[in-house]
């Protein structure tokens, strides 16, 4: 019985090997370009075009002297601090949610900040904050914090109202209303603010350490251009789009784990 | 205790004054005497929902008066409660979880509260079925869920939504026999609101029979047959041309 799904997990790995074939073509041909076709044309350009043998010793190089390590601990730091402050979307988007009050209030103030891009942000910031983590962790929270909002006024307003109304037939009193089957029933949708909230936050994270950091995975990318690391720059990207992922799975993870009876997460 | 009278009721949905509001209920009066079943009949639009809301305290009426022992049902709670339609379960909550809500919200101490899930999973028929999760159970079962969940709260008046409506013909017969049966164990006032002739006469001691809206009473019938309820005995076959012919008056009304 225990065997069977570590096999049936065997037998989907074997199942998807196929569908890489594309993938290590293209990487084979990146590598010729790279070591052959390019250096024949003019051996500047292969410093642009770094072969893959070149990134992955460069990776091993950066993953063993601990430097890539510690570039992404700064950064997810920094993810880490402003998805704290940024959480306070939750409260405030299920108030909104819910009474009709604040949401009349507040609804106006947020659609005029919300298509402002973080990154326009960037020069005020960097004049309120100077350069460095609280300047960086404001455009991180910018990022996250309105995903997080209209998530949770959604999940709010969709709460199914017969839920709501036997509730309160059962003899629930108002706060117990919020707490017990408003702000559980829009856990799912709040869930997805989250993972959106943590993904923009995490596009935003690179582009504010591009410009006013001195540690993090945009800065060690931007630093490398400086030396014309191109390899350096290619293993930091590809960090930075492996973390995103593994954030946004980790997130759907716990999401199914904790709320089973959710059908909208278990899709 | 649980004594329901409707006086005089009405709803009017807008301005009362204006053109153009919708006169849902009209000038509606009856009893439901303690313990007993009581049957809304009526076409869809015919305001039943609206008199069942009313009773639930979900809505205000509009003029007139409800009140159960005498005292007016302003707010919902679970001396009124209702079973809906969509059965309305919590879906993060397990089947004892679900039956247990509306005592946590009595206060009860766990011991009672334990004690009371139990009676009421084993009255429904529910026994080990107590861990499953509302998606993973057929609709009668969520059905039985829901009958448990507002019976275990004492209601004094319990309201039904056309709680089988979602059933198969089947099922729906089943557990119209179940509630007949869960009923007579512990009896209570309860107002149930139909479009089928035939679910009003198998469960009722009285129904209501509604006109097209304005939604008024048309006729108040007794029914005073022997339950188990036979369906090819004679009265009750009288009963149901009677009705049939009441409904359908109400149906070429409608016409211009």
């Amino acid at each position: 019985m225990a065997s069977r799904p570590a096999g049936m997990r065997k037998s989907r790995l074997l199942a998807f090997l196929p569908n890489l074939t594309l993938l290590l073509l293209l990487i084979l041909a990146w590598q010729f370009a790279s070591t052959v076709w390019l250096p024949s044309i003019d051996p500047h350009m292969a410093v642009l075009m770094p072969a893959p043998t070149t990134i992955a010793r460069t990776a091993a190089g950066l993953v063993l002297s601990g430097e890539l390590l510690f570039h992404l601990v700064a950064s997810l730091k920094r993810e880490a601090s402003a998805f704290v402050v940024a959480a306070t979307a939750i409260p405030l988007g299920v108030a909104m949610g819910w009474w009709r009050l604040v949401y009349n209030q507040v609804n106006p103030i947020m659609e005029i900040l919300r298509p402002i891009p973080p990154l326009a942000w960037i020069p005020l910031s960097i004049l309120w904050f100077g350069i460095g983590d609280v300047q960086n962790e404001f455009i991180i929270f910018l990022g996250m914090f309105f995903p997080i909002l209209i998530n949770t006024i959604v999940g709010v307003k969709n709460v199914d109202p017969n839920l709501v109304r036997a509730a309160r037939s059962l003899g629930a009193p108002e706060h117990k209303v919020l707490s017990r089957i408003v702000l559980k029933g829009s856990l799912p949708q709040i869930i997805t603010g989250v993972r959106i909230g943590l993904g923009v936050g995490w596009m935003a994270l690179v582009a504010a350490e591009l410009v006013g950091a001195n540690s993090g995975l945009g800065f060690l990318i931007n630093d490398a251009r400086s030396m014309l690391r191109t390899d350096t720059i290619v293993v930091g990207m590809l960090t930075i789009g492996l973390v995103g992922l593994l954030i946004d799975s980790a997130i759907r993870v716990l999401g199914r784990k904790f709320l089973p009876w959710s059908l909208a997460l278990s899709k | 205790m649980g004594h329901l009278a409707i006086k005089n009721l009405s709803k009017v949905y807008g301005d009362p004054d204006a053109t153009g509001n919708v006169v849902a209920l009209r000038d509606v009066s009856f009893e439901v005497p303690n313990h007993q079943f009581c049957a809304i009949l009526g076409h869809s639009g015919c305001g039943k929902t609206t008199l069942l809301n009313i009773a639930a305290g979900f809505e205000p009426p509009t003029s007139g008066s409800i009140a159960v022992d005498g005292v007016p049902i302003r707010v919902p709670g679970w001396q009124n409660t209702m079973i809906f339609q969509d059965y309305a379960l919590f879906p993060w909550m397990d089947v004892s979880q679900n039956i247990g809500f509306g005592l946590e919200m009595k206060s009860l101490p766990t011991h009672k509260r334990h004690d009371f899930t139990r009676h009421y999973i084993d009255l429904v028929g529910l026994a080990g079925f107590e861990n499953k999760f509302p998606h993973q159970l057929s609709g009668g079962m969520r059905q039985r869920v829901a009958i448990a969940r507002a019976l275990a709260v004492q209601p004094h008046l319990l309201l039904m939504d056309e709680p089988f409506a979602a059933l198969d013909a089947q099922n729906r017969s089943f557990m119209q026999d179940e509630l007949v049966r869960i009923w007579q164990r512990e009896p209570k006032t309860v107002v149930l609101v139909t479009h089928s002739i035939d679910e009003a006469i198998k469960l009722s001691d009285c129904i209501a029979v509604m006109t097209r809206r304005p939604g008024r009473v048309k006729q108040f019938i007794s029914v005073d047959l022997p339950r188990p309820r036979d369906e090819d005995d004679k009265s009750y076959l009288k009963l149901k041309r009677h009705l049939r012919a009441l409904i359908h008056e109400e149906v070429g009304n409608q016409r211009p």
